[in-house]
């Protein structure tokens, strides 16, 4: 499936790898990032789940869900910037948010929120990569098969919350 | 005297349940909802009791509202009890850790999801109620405080309330339930509110004038069709409650408390016999 072909408010089911990360790790990144160092972790292509997820039931599964995504706008151009396709979150973003979606021809999805018992059974793996100090605001790496998606943005900046306003 | 290890367990049980059980309301209300992710969020609450996950991978944070009677007696201070309860429900279950001890230079996580939110108030009588809710930080940070002027009309108030809502509501995981604290001072006014989210989904205000002014402003909040998870279908909102107290002749301060779709609360009552 190519992102050029996304449109707002198209369900997916994604199976795959994605990071998460959300807050604490991004505003880590980000003084390394401006600073011109190294960063912990790989994200070329990569897909960010903005997520903290709860303690582990077994190796592999645990409670997970997304976390509100306006609160990452401040750090999706440096995603971007490190070739992030995705970003998945809840919720709303800012206007700017959408506007470097549309400039680096990116997209952002939505995923269910208060559905993490649900979630958990399509955790395949879960691995911490980096930051394991910062307990569930750490970054971790999982593979999830059929996780829910819809597409809030897509690459043109056309997006599924402001439509719905209309 | 009622024992610490009592009033402990029958909390850690209640914190448990309303991590792991949905509110049979708020159940029914999702059964009726065909939309977007309408199927996972079933699924979850049928998951979640069944492999006692819990509902969100959120656990929160948990604020107490405790009236202590008068006439009892307790081993130690309330808010070590309680505590001990949440340390024991949140170290003892798969939840997450939520708490950071300090709030803006460090934010390490305390490990146990303490200290909890405690606020106590001293009533007559030998009765011990603790209520709780376990709150997330998407729907608390939704919070406002408006010190309105004291002249404002029931028009512009209820503009105010809906304006805020049409705003951040769809981040706060809807369909919403909606506290809205009245008078008193400012921190009154946001006790109030919050404390409202602890009443029954479908309890009116005993004034009449109260209770037709929630009713109005649910109207209102459902005309916006945030929907569910934002998406512009099913109800925007459960129920919007009301609580009030005497404010001074030059102010008017209001609060808005914002739970989200999954309510989750309880109340623990004891009696020292």
């Amino acid at each position: 499936m190519k992102i050029d072909d996304l449109y707002p408010g198209q369900e997916l089911s994604f199976t795959g790898r994605l990071i998460v990360m959300r807050d604490a790790a991004q505003m880590r990144l980000k003084k390394l990032y401006e600073g011109g160092k190294t960063l912990p972790v790989e994200l070329n292509e990569a897909i960010v789940f903005y997520a903290g997820p709860a303690k582990l039931v077994k190796e592999s599964c645990g409670a997970i869900g997304p976390t509100t995504s306006l609160r990452m706008d401040g750090f999706l151009e440096m995603l971007f910037e490190k070739g992030v396709l995705a970003t998945i979150g809840k919720g709303e973003r800012s206007v700017p948010a959408a506007n470097l979606c549309k400039k680096y021809r990116r997209v952002y999805l939505i995923a269910p929120s208060g559905a993490a018992a649900s979630l958990a059974q399509r955790i395949e793996s879960l691995r911490t990569i980096a930051y394991e100090d910062l307990g569930t605001e750490a970054i971790f790496e999982i593979d999830v098969r059929d996780f829910p998606l819809i597409v809030a943005t897509d690459v043109n900046g056309s997006d599924l919350f402001t439509l719905n306003r209309r | 005297m009622i024992k610490a290890s009592s009033i402990a367990g029958k909390v850690e049980t209640a914190l448990v349940e309303a991590n792991t059980i949905m509110d049979d309301k708020i159940k029914s209300s999702l059964y009726l909802y065909d939309g977007p992710f309408s199927s996972v969020l079933n699924e979850n609450s049928i998951l979640a009791e069944k492999l006692k996950l819990p509902l969100c991978q959120d656990t929160g944070f948990i604020e107490f509202f405790v009236f202590i009677g008068q006439e009892i007696s307790l081993e130690e201070p309330i808010s070590d009890t309680l505590n001990m309860a949440v340390r024991r429900a949140y170290s003892t279950n798969p939840y997450r850790y939520s708490v950071v001890k300090d709030p803006l230079m460090h934010r390490e996580n305390t490990g146990d999801n303490t200290p909890s939110v405690v606020h106590t108030f001293m009533v007559s009588g030998r009765e011990l109620e603790i209520r709780f809710l376990v709150k997330g930080g998407g729907s608390e940070n939704l919070s406002r405080l408006f010190m309105l002027n004291p002249t404002t009309s029931q028009e512009e108030f209820i503009e105010i309330i809906v304006n805020s809502i049409s705003e951040g509501g769809a981040r706060g995981c809807p369909p919403l339930r909606v506290g809205i604290g009245i008078g008193g001072s400012s921190e009154k006014s946001m006790l109030l509110a919050k404390f409202a989210l602890t009443r029954e989904l479908d309890s009116r205000n005993p004034d009449v004038g109260y209770a037709f002014l929630e009713e109005k402003l649910l109207n209102e909040i459902n005309s916006l069709h945030i929907g569910y998870q934002g998406l512009g279908e099913g109800i925007t909102a459960y129920s919007v409650s009301i609580e009030t107290a005497p404010c001074h002749i030059a102010i008017l301060p209001v609060s808005l408390a914002i739970d989200c779709y999954l309510c989750r609360k309880g109340v623990v009552t004891f009696e020292d016999r």
